[in-house]
């Protein structure tokens, strides 16, 4: 029943884009700590990082704090977090717990990275 | 002054789980099969959802230690229009979950990003924010948390 966490990444022009699948929970911290230095590499012009979360089945209280994590560490680097793809009682829960004044959210990945990258051809 | 009786508690499903790191993964599936079709909304069973797994990662991890030999036990009652999931461990009187460790302080996000507060310690607050009510008792060793949502009205918080 359980299906680990996983995570893509891609770098646009000025943003990084992590995917995000399974669950977020514990067991996601060394995915979520690698993707976030792979998509963010050496780039220190890199303005933005998107957490996608379409693909993800649950969340628990250790991966709201793991998210926490990523967002200290982005806001310490000057980077801003966006997230997109969360269910409507995801974006309750981020909204309970504040994510949502730190984190833009967008309904999906396609409308986050037009809105950050403008709109393609 | 007339009272209304309300209905004797009827009790929907009692089951044990071992203390085992996952496990709660399979308390919030069969809590949701159990209370399918007893008028709670998709958005309130989400939550009451959340709240049984966060309820029961607390119960396997600071109530058990994580010892697989002692299970958690969780028991789902209906009385009226309330359910209750009642979920126990051995934790005691000292459970650290409902203490005033730091794990139990109020969460706050900004002092979570600038490293005055673990960015642990979601778990009680986000149970509290997804039931209608929320009650710990303890009894001996064997330490509650029950979890109450109401099948009509807006859920604590919901979003219409």
């Amino acid at each position: 029943m359980a299906s680990m966490c996983e995570a893509t990444t891609r770098v646009l022009p000025g943003a990084a884009v992590i995917e995000l699948s399974g669950e977020v929970d514990g067991s996601a911290a060394d995915v979520l700590t690698d993707a976030y230095r792979s998509a963010v590499g050496t780039n220190a012009d890199l303005g933005t990082v998107v957490l996608d979360f379409a693909a993800v089945d649950y969340i628990n209280s250790t991966g709201i704090a793991l998210i926490v994590s990523v967002l200290a560490r982005a806001r310490a680097e000057r980077r801003k977090v966006v997230a997109s793809g969360l269910s409507a009682h995801y974006r309750e829960i981020f909204d309970i717990t504040r994510l949502s004044d730190f984190i833009e959210l967008f309904p999906d990945l396609d409308r986050a990275v037009s809105q950050l990258t403008g709109p393609t051809a | 002054m007339t009272q209304v009786a309300r209905p004797a508690p009827r009790r929907l499903d009692a089951f044990e789980l071992p203390s085992e790191p996952g496990n709660e993964r399979l308390a919030l599936a069969r809590v949701a099969e159990t209370v399918q079709g007893l008028g709670l909304s998709d958005a309130r069973l989400e939550k009451l959802k959340t709240a049984v797994a966060e309820a029961t990662m607390n119960a396997i991890e600071h109530g058990n230690g994580n010892r697989a030999e002692i299970p958690v036990e969780v028991e789902v009652t209906q009385q009226g229009d309330e359910i209750v999931v009642a979920i126990s461990d051995q934790g005691g009187e000292a459970h650290p979950s409902d203490s005033s460790d730091s794990d139990a302080e109020e969460p706050d996000l900004l002092k979570k990003l600038d490293g005055a507060q673990s960015p642990r310690g979601w778990g009680l607050f986000l149970i509290r924010n997804m039931v209608d009510a929320m009650d710990i008792t303890t009894n001996g060793q064997r330490h509650t948390i029950w979890l109450t949502v109401r099948t009509g009205g807006a859920a604590h918080g919901e979003h219409v």
